[in-house]
């Protein structure tokens, strides 16, 4: 940080004699659309934006504000006809200066030549970002693409219709991880039902609630085949006990001392009901029905990130995709949130899913030819402010040090 | 590491270290004593230095930059003010302004304790190396507008009654509000920029006029329209530091105001 800055920039007076340029390169029209847009940015951040006309309405006299912030645009200000003609008029405001500016350089000298290059430099970069947004709205696409694994598109939602892309793209895979638990308070562990094909394989998983039905598929079965079992809890105890007198099952008390559940099984033309319990995994396991069942059943406490179950903080959500261009797969890859694909100018990214359907992913697939317009002009934006307020003045200390000492 | 070092005495010392800082300078305005601004300053530098430690510690910790929530980025603020502080305090001596950066410092702190410290894991869009870049810059920025708040305010009670003593005063005091305002304005941008970068990443929009993009273009707008003004018209004084002042309260109202206010994509920032 130096304090060089007491000097005025030296800016060239307009060379037009147009009244029109004189105005557009003042520092008070400049000014004043900047305040306008400021105030416009402001309002656009109180007043709901795009909202349904139910928000509106809700709020103290919904008719008539409602009808006065449409009838002004403020419903939809960074849209309005009135906002985008601000832009065009800082955008023409900018131009002049810019010229201003590009004379200005050649009549100054020394590390004040630096600096208005700097501002020259700014200058065109807001122009160039400018540019790059008004290509984007005239030659830009977005579009939103909702498919389920296995299912190819060759076409996006957009708000102008249909958005056709020249390749069609299949979601294989969609995946949801979790963060593990590694800082912070575990989750409480649950109670949970696990299913084994043939005290093997775990094929199913469930939380214990009492009478839902859950629909079990055999290991052996072929994919997309419909469940074989239905599988429910009929109840559960916390303590478990059997009357003496009348034999049925109790609960000794609240505590979880000897937890279990009554677990039914609908399926291979039969029903079948059994005790698990929590702390005899085994027990029961010398009944000839229940050994001759091909499920068999575990109940225990589980933290949910280790069951893969919701309740944990969601660390990625990715589809795995092909590319498919005349019937060929041609590219395969895995979109996430931050790391978008790109495939002949269109960029996909992920945008959701569907908790309840992990199969379904959406995407977003945006085709922007403004973006290396705008990325040049951030670039220049900060080469221009880094001559403005770091390089220049920095020589211009040198250089009086250097003047001083001589 | 966090075995090694006690993270929550590393914060209180650090806490301390700003608030007998501000002591200390305040002890320094009243007595006249430099040796109080000597010891004002060591303090403000062993905070940083402690809070950098601290930051360095959480960053391996939670295995990325420690900046994704409230308690963190006010952290984060307090390192700023007292870092920008520090290098302005490399040119210029004022006691009053090392008691006001120590107040700034230890009260973000005091506020960051009032928010839940434990490391969360990020949610998927800020999983990015953006994040780093994006929020420090911004926070330099913040930091660097706060210092030129505290300054323009005390340019104006400064300038309450002219008197000729003053005048070296007043001088510096606008040489500093001008420096800190470019320095924070290029910082600011960089930040914008960087955060457009990494919404074109993660959303495949650069700009989606979020209140929290947007605040920061108004902030961004009123910071340039300050320095059009002091470059262009030479504007110093009174009126230069109102904007300032005026700026201040944008930067607040985009990282606080915002946060709890308004929701957009910016709405973990909250928690």
């Amino acid at each position: 940080m130096s304090d060089s800055v007491e000097a005025k920039e030296p800016v060239a007076k307009p060379a037009w004699g147009n009244p029109v340029t004189r105005v557009l390169g003042s520092l008070a029209f400049a000014l004043t659309v900047v305040l306008l847009l400021a105030l416009a940015c402001i309002a656009g951040t109180l007043i709901p934006q795009g909202s349904q006309v139910e928000v509106y309405l809700a709020r103290p006299g919904g008719h008539q504000v409602l009808g006065v912030l449409s009838a002004l645009g403020l419903t939809r200000v960074f849209y309005s006809w009135w906002f985008v003609g601000l832009l065009f008029a800082l955008a023409a405001s900018l131009m002049v200066c810019t010229g201003r500016r590009y004379q200005a350089i050649k009549r100054s000298t020394g590390a004040a030549r630096l600096r208005v290059i700097g501002s020259f430099i700014t200058h065109v970069s807001l122009l160039l970002v400018l540019a790059g947004g008004v290509v984007r709205v005239i030659w830009g696409q977005k579009g939103a693409i909702q498919f389920r694994e296995g299912e190819a598109v060759s076409s996006a939602e957009s708000s102008d219709g249909p958005m056709v892309l020249p390749f069609s793209l299949r979601l294989t895979k969609f995946e949801l991880e979790y963060h593990k638990k590694t800082t912070g308070a575990k989750e409480a562990p649950v109670d949970m039902i696990l299913v084994q094909w043939a005290e093997k394989n775990l094929i199913a998983h469930f939380p214990v609630e009492l009478n839902v039905e859950h629909p079990v598929v055999p290991a052996d079965a072929p994919a997309g085949a419909s469940p074989a079992f239905r599988v429910k809890v009929l109840r559960y105890v916390a303590d478990f006990a059997l009357d003496g007198a009348t034999g049925d099952v109790k609960s000794r008390s609240d505590v979880p001392n000897n937890p279990a559940v009554q677990v039914c099984v609908v399926g291979s033309g039969s029903t079948n009901t059994q005790w698990v319990f929590a702390r005899f995994p085994d027990f029961g396991s010398s009944d000839s029905s229940i050994a001759a069942m091909p499920l068999k059943f575990r109940f225990m406490a589980v933290p949910p990130e280790e069951m893969g179950m919701r309740g944990g903080d969601i660390k990625a959500f990715k589809s795995t995709v092909e590319v498919i261009e005349k019937g060929a797969v041609v590219s395969t890859r895995t979109i996430a949130v931050n790391s978008p694909f790109s495939w002949g100018g269109y960029t996909f990214y992920q945008t959701s899913y569907n908790p309840d359907d992990l199969a379904w992913s959406a995407l977003q697939v945006v085709r922007d030819p403004g973006i290396p317009i705008v990325y040049a002009g951030f670039v220049l934006m900060m080469t221009g402010l880094t001559l403005v307020f770091c390089v220049g003045p920095w020589l211009g200390d040198q250089r009086r040090r250097t003047g001083e000492l001589s | 590491m966090t075995g090694f070092f006690n993270m929550t005495a590393l914060f209180n010392i650090s806490l301390a270290a700003y608030f007998c800082a501000m002591v200390c300078a305040v002890i320094c305005l009243m007595t006249r004593r430099n040796l109080f601004d000597g010891v004002a300053n060591g303090l403000i530098v062993a905070g940083v230095t402690i809070q950098t430690l601290y930051l360095g510690i959480r960053w391996v910790e939670a295995g990325r930059a420690p900046f994704s929530n409230m308690f963190e980025s006010l952290v984060l603020f307090a390192w700023t003010v007292a870092v920008v502080y520090l290098l302005l305090r490399i040119r210029t001596k004022l006691p009053w302004l090392a008691a006001a950066a120590a107040a700034l410092s230890a009260l973000a702190l005091a506020h960051a304790s009032t928010f839940e410290s434990a490391i969360r894991p990020l949610m998927p869009a800020l999983q990015s190396n953006w994040l780093s870049f994006h929020v420090m810059t911004c926070f330099l920025g913040y930091g660097a507008f706060a210092i030129s708040a505290v300054a323009s305010a005390g340019y104006l009670i400064a300038t309450r009654q002219a008197s000729v003593a003053q005048v070296e005063t007043r001088q510096t005091l606008e040489t500093i509000v001008t420096q800190t305002i470019s320095f924070g304005f290029l910082f600011l941008t960089l930040g914008i920029l960087t955060g457009a970068v990494w919404a074109n990443s993660a959303w495949g929009t650069y700009w989606s006029w979020d209140p929290k993009e947007t605040w920061s273009l108004i902030t961004w707008f009123i910071y340039a329209a300050f320095l059009h003004f002091n470059f262009m018209r030479g504007w110093r004084g009174r009126r230069a530091a109102w904007i300032s002042i005026i700026g201040f309260i944008s930067v607040l109202f985009t990282y606080y105001g915002v946060n709890f206010l308004l929701s957009g994509l910016h709405s973990y920032a909250k928690g």
